[in-house]
């Protein structure tokens, strides 16, 4: 397979703007979630992963006029700026270039507080253009100066992004572009909350992963995107590869719209089919980026996936939804930029709220930072409803 | 690496699951038109229907026509395009959360609001394993779906995909469209559309699968021999993309014997191909659709079906052509599909005749 | 009790949008997931919002439901036991 090498990432979460912020909380094991303090809703008992930022305050940070922006597409901007800088394209462009980015409420932020307006008066209209998803990736995309070759937008819940990896390493390994910009951004909004909390899996506490005693997700929100380029395309460019995507796969569960199989059939497969594709051994894994939402059914039926993937060899397994929250279509791509960061430093990004085994595991998240060695291959899985599953491997780059 | 359609199943305004359209065309004169149901008992069981809006009703039963008829139970990929996705459960838990200050709201809509559902449900519906991914790009939605496979041809990663384009249009999305020019007020007619001085098209709903296998079968209808996608080109990237497309199947641009574009009666929209064809494919029949398919986000899945079915009844019906100056084309080989949204997404493909 | 049984399977049916189905189809006393009526986890979280909504009964995590959603008789029992409405 030809090289598909990572040259700049972006990320924005509750942990703070930027790569910096983000290691240095998951250095110091501090999680960011927290009381709700922006997003207007009777429920905000609930706590929650916020960008500790005001809608209009995204705004002055980019400079993007009143009024024209939800907060979704900001967060988008403020992700793809960084990974824009990191790539040096500004400096620097690849031949052809593509945007990817992936969500499922867009605008919703605006929409839920004007609906009534759309509906009955002239007020607000503008956001009536800024609802749907696809109108979401071209806010985002005026982040970039320049011009892209081809943009395009997934909705698969919450693995958007990481199918925003897939398709952008498959326009690359055609050769239609020479780089692509894969992520995806979600902000919190009044419909994710009350829709999650009818599905009755919202933690009214800490999001606890594969604990036993777990209790559901917190909802976070966020924004991640990263480059990924050809390896010609890097050598032209002259910039510093950071590691590279060396495989991945998309899989349905195919088994219930909410629920997953009681043998994690979807996401079973799609940690084999990357691994396959990666051409790597399982023993090769040093670190599973779990999903990992803190759901009944998401814990046991991921562990139950990564034992029959990995058997008794488990290298270690932690979500980093215990600092974050779900980030839900942004997921896929903030934990890749997690996973890469991982690999990076050399650290396991450790699971918080971690008390005692779930019983049908048989194994426990890692709680220590340390790994026993050098990290090398990382996989991240992200897992949408609909049963929408993808993992996504990212290796150092081999110097030999 | 060959790309063969064998199969397609369309839920519409014109008459369902049917060809009826290509020669005898229902005509609309309102603004906003809703598709022709089929019954839906004989693709779902009725336990199944009852937590399905319309939008999934139609996807399953396009997909399952598909399935039936090329035996293809579990294709490689389901990769479906929507703009909106399941917009009317989408609404109805907006509504209910507005209405009854976030309290009591019914899970059932949550759970089928987001625009994968789709994709996922007819996955779940054949216990299909395989790639699923839904994109969900405004106009060309389904252009993002087909790209997404043609890539994974090219690649090998597959040998057949299910694709879909689905967009139902309710009253209330209607409305706020509305509000930004995309209808046209007053009497829809041909004349008015063909006409294109104005904001605006008539607002339709579409629901289209095809069956794509790397194979023919004895019911291909035709292939599929290229496809590019892109963001905001000039002219000459255009023509470029074209050019690339045509060389690599040892064509030039007089072999595209038709070219069928989604104009659709709105003037900003219709220029865009209207400056396209006169620079670059001048003298080529024009053939449009929308005048009887009307306006959605998955309009340009009915654009390739009625390209399709052109190359697989080999004649082109006066009622299908745009242009009023063409030259014959009594059996066209090979008719490429342009579709633009707002001149941001453009997209190509190339079809190709296989009854010979 | 009895009026209790035949008003929820008005309203399960039309919840639940069971379409074609007659509350006499309904056995009060067959299981509601599973086999007898097929119902599965969302019918669940839709019948927490009818109790609610109807009867004011608050049930505070999916797993509550599964006794109360034994059959219809089960749900009429803890409703008579428990209703504030």
């Amino acid at each position: 397979m030809r090289n598909i090498f990572v040259t700049g990432m972006g990320i924005i979460t509750s942990l703070g703007i930027g790569k910096d912020r983000t290691l240095q909380a998951l250095q110091q094991k501090k999680s960011s979630i927290g009381a709700m303090k922006y997003l207007q809703t009777t429920h905000n008992n609930f706590p929650v992963g916020e960008v500790q930022l005001s809608t209009d305050e995204m705004g002055d940070f980019l400079n993007v006029p009143d009024g024209t922006y939800t907060r979704t597409a900001l967060l988008g901007r403020i992700a793809l700026k960084e990974a824009l800088q990191e790539s040096e394209i500004n400096e620097k462009r690849p031949k052809r270039l593509a945007l990817i980015s992936g969500t499922t409420v867009g605008g919703m932020d605006k929409s839920e507080i004007f609906y009534n307006d759309f509906l009955s008066g002239d007020k607000h209209t503008e956001y009536i253009e800024t609802h749907d998803c696809g109108a979401t990736t071209d806010l985002i995309s005026k982040e970039y100066q320049g011009k892209f070759d081809v943009i395009t937008t997934i909705s698969t819940a919450c693995s958007s992004a990481a199918n925003a990896v897939i398709l952008g390493a498959n326009l690359i390994k055609t050769g239609r572009v020479d780089a692509a910009i894969v992520g995806g951004s979600e902000c919190l909004s009044k419909f994710h909350l009350n829709g999650f909390k009818t599905l009755m899996i919202l933690d009214s506490e800490h999001n606890k992963p594969f604990d036993r005693n777990r209790n559901g997700l917190n909802l976070g929100e966020g924004a991640a995107f990263i480059v990924i380029e050809s390896e010609e395309s890097v050598n032209e460019r002259n910039v510093n590869p950071i590691c590279k995507l060396s495989g991945y796969a998309n899989t349905c569960d195919a088994f219930h719209q909410t629920a997953t199989s009681p043998n994690g059939e979807g996401a079973f497969l799609a940690m084999e089919k990357a691994i396959q594709e990666s051409g790597l051994k399982k023993s090769d894994i040093d670190y599973i980026n779990a999903h990992g939402t803190g759901t009944d059914n998401n814990d046991l039926t991921e562990g139950i996936a990564i034992m029959r993937v990995f058997g008794d060899k488990i290298p270690p397994v932690s979500s980093i939804k215990s600092f974050t929250g779900h980030t839900t279509s942004a997921a896929g791509s903030v934990e890749s930029v997690i996973s890469i960061l991982a690999l990076k430093h050399n650290f396991i990004p450790v699971n918080l709220n971690f008390t005692e085994q779930i019983e049908e595991l048989s194994f426990k998240p890692a709680t220590e930072m340390i790994p026993n060695k050098d990290l090398k291959h990382v996989i991240t899985n992200s897992f949408g409803f609909g049963g929408n599953d993808s993992s996504c491997i990212f290796s150092q780059i081999d110097l030999s | 690496m060959s790309i063969y359609i064998n199969s397609i199943a369309h839920i519409s305004i014109q008459e369902p699951m049917s060809e009826n359209w290509f020669h005898s065309p229902i005509m609309y004169r309102e603004n906003y038109v809703r598709s022709i149901e089929p019954d839906y008992s004989a693709f779902i069981p009725m336990m199944t229907a009852r937590r399905m809006g319309l939008v999934m009703k139609r996807a399953i039963a396009t997909a399952l026509k598909t399935i039936r008829e090329t035996g293809i139970e579990n294709p490689d990929a389901i990769i479906t395009g929507t703009g909106l996705g399941c917009i009317e459960n989408t609404e109805k838990f907006l509504i209910a959360m507005i209405e009854n200050n976030e309290e009591l709201l019914p899970p059932t809509a949550f759970m089928q609001s987001t625009h994968n559902t789709i994709g996922s449900q007819i996955a779940v519906f054949l216990k299909c394993n395989g790639y699923n991914s839904t994109y969900s790009h405004r106009g060309t939605s389904f252009d993002s779906a087909l790209f997404d496979a043609v890539m994974q041809f090219e690649l090998e990663k597959i040998s057949s995909a299910l694709i879909n384009s689905h967009d139902e249009m309710t009253p209330n999305y209607f409305k706020l469209l509305s509000k930004l020019n995309y209808w046209k007020e007053g009497e829809i007619s041909e004349e008015v559309l063909r006409d294109g001085k104005s904001k605006g098209s008539f607002s339709s709903e579409a629901s289209v699968s095809f069956m794509l296998e790397n194979s023919k079968s004895k019911n291909t209808i035709c292939e599929l021999k290229g496809m590019e996608m892109m963001y905001e080109p000039d002219i000459e990237q255009i023509e470029v993309c074209l050019n690339k497309i045509l060389r690599r199947n040892n064509l030039n641009i007089n072999n595209i014997n038709a070219v069928v574009v989604g104009v659709s009666g709105d003037k900003d929209n219709d220029d865009i191909y209207t400056e396209l064809l006169s620079s670059i494919l001048p003298q080529k029949p024009v053939v449009w659709y929308k005048h009887i398919f009307g306006e959605s986000y998955s309009a340009s899945g009915l654009g390739m079906y009625v390209a399709a079915t052109i190359l697989k009844k080999g004649i082109l019906p006066k009622h299908l052509l745009y242009s009023k100056t063409c030259t014959d084309a009594s059996t066209p080989q090979n008719i490429l599909v342009y579709n633009h949204f707002q001149n941001k997404d453009h997209s190509l493909v190339l079809l190709s005749s296989c009854n010979n | 009790m009895k009026e209790l049984i035949e008003e929820l399977k008005k309203q399960i049916i039309e919840v639940l949008n069971l379409e074609g189905i007659q509350p006499d189809d309904i056995d009060e006393t067959a299981p509601l997931f599973g086999e007898g009526l097929g119902l599965d986890s969302i019918d669940a979280l839709e019948l927490i919002v009818l109790m609610e909504k109807n009867y004011g009964i608050k049930l505070s995590n999916a797993s509550e439901g599964k006794d109360v959603f034994k059959s219809i008789t089960t749900m009429a029992e803890y409703i008579t036991n428990h209703r504030i409405k």
